[in-house]
């Protein structure tokens, strides 16, 4: 009898360990189990270093979404696929940009909304768009270009 | 039989008018327009005659009739108030077109009039819908190469620019932010206020 319990306490805690394990790897992970209220648009980027996916998405400063794909476009530019919440509406003149926290922190992407009437829907398209500026390429340009 | 006739006569009527225009139809036309704009300019700016200094008057008259007719300001100063456009009267977005038109002006005519023989190199263009991209670049005579970006709407079968993002830096989004923080902290009189006192500050 003594016995019977000790196997049960054991299994209980390994239960609850598990159970742990697995919650805290959702949210570490930010995975969405249950997919959430997210729309999905799309913008062209001539140069989309820095991001990935997971990425946050943020308007002014607030976290509204997150990039879900990133992949080659047919002319090669960067075609990024940006996860919404479906509670944020975004204009249709909104501007997307690459933008750094910081000198040398972590890429997002940032959009300042416009002031158009037309809103973009599920699998619409950011037109205007910031790339990530390349501070080196910068640089090498304007010091090394004065000669 | 009438229908026949009618058929017929729109018929050739539309091939009449794709003879006509025959570049509306055709790719390349954002390209075409923003050449002829900017060689339009830059005939103004070799031009010797008017480099003379009395003459800066009606030289700049001049780049501006050109300018305009190829850059939308009205849709500019639109995209830079974004939000805020919207909360005016149609009076006060009348006056903040001039206004940002006579900014825009005064901050870019001074760097055009710099103009040394630098190098327009024109690059891919894409056309979506109503909306372009012209990709274009400015080589300096120290041979550095300045990307200039156009973003073209078209309105009947001109297209002009709605935006120029240099260095991949947007006009408009640099615009919009600081319209977007001065009128956070202020009232809308405060940005005119500060526009006007841009505009005659600087003497034209």
């Amino acid at each position: 009898m003594k016995k019977f319990d000790l196997e049960l306490a054991v299994g209980f805690f390994l239960l609850i360990g598990i159970i742990c394990l697995g919650y805290i790897s959702i949210k570490l992970g930010k995975l969405e189990v249950i997919g959430g209220e997210y729309y999905t648009l799309y913008a062209d980027f001539a140069k989309a270093g820095g991001i990935k996916p997971g990425s946050g998405v943020e308007i002014a400063g607030v976290e509204v979404g997150r990039v879900k794909s990133i992949r080659l476009d047919k002319d090669y530019a960067a075609l990024v696929g940006l996860e919404i919440n479906s509670d944020v509406k975004i204009q249709e003149d909104a501007i997307a940009s690459i933008k750094t926290k910081g000198l040398i922190g972590e890429r997002y992407v940032e959009i300042t909304p416009g002031g158009s009437d037309k809103i973009l829907g599920n699998g619409g398209k950011i037109r205007d768009t910031e790339s990530a500026i390349d501070i080196e390429e910068l640089l090498s340009k304007y010091v090394f270009g004065k000669v | 039989m009438k229908k026949n006739i009618f058929t017929a006569f729109f018929l050739s009527l539309f091939c009449l008018s794709l003879s006509l225009f025959p570049s509306s139809a055709l790719a390349g036309e954002p390209t075409n327009q923003v050449k002829q704009t900017v060689d339009a300019v830059l005939e103004v700016l070799r031009n010797k005659e008017l480099k003379k200094p009395d003459k800066t008057e009606q030289r700049r008259a001049q780049i501006r009739k050109i300018v305009s007719e190829r850059f939308d300001f009205g849709e500019m100063a639109k995209r830079s108030l974004a939000q805020n456009w919207k909360k005016r009267t149609p009076e006060e977005q009348k006056e903040f077109v001039a206004l940002y038109t006579d900014l825009l002006e005064n901050t870019y005519i001074r760097k055009i009039e710099k103009y040394q023989d630098e190098k327009i190199v024109y690059g891919e263009e894409k056309i979506e819908g109503n909306y372009a991209s012209l990709k274009t670049s400015v080589i300096t005579t120290k041979e550095v190469e300045i990307p200039i970006e156009y973003r073209l709407l078209r309105e009947g079968n001109q297209w002009r620019a709605y935006d120029v993002v240099i260095e991949g830096v947007s006009l408009v989004n640099n615009y919009r932010n600081q319209f977007n923080s001065i009128l956070r902290s202020g009232s809308y009189e405060d940005l005119v206020k500060r526009l006007k006192n841009k505009t005659l500050k600087e003497p034209t």
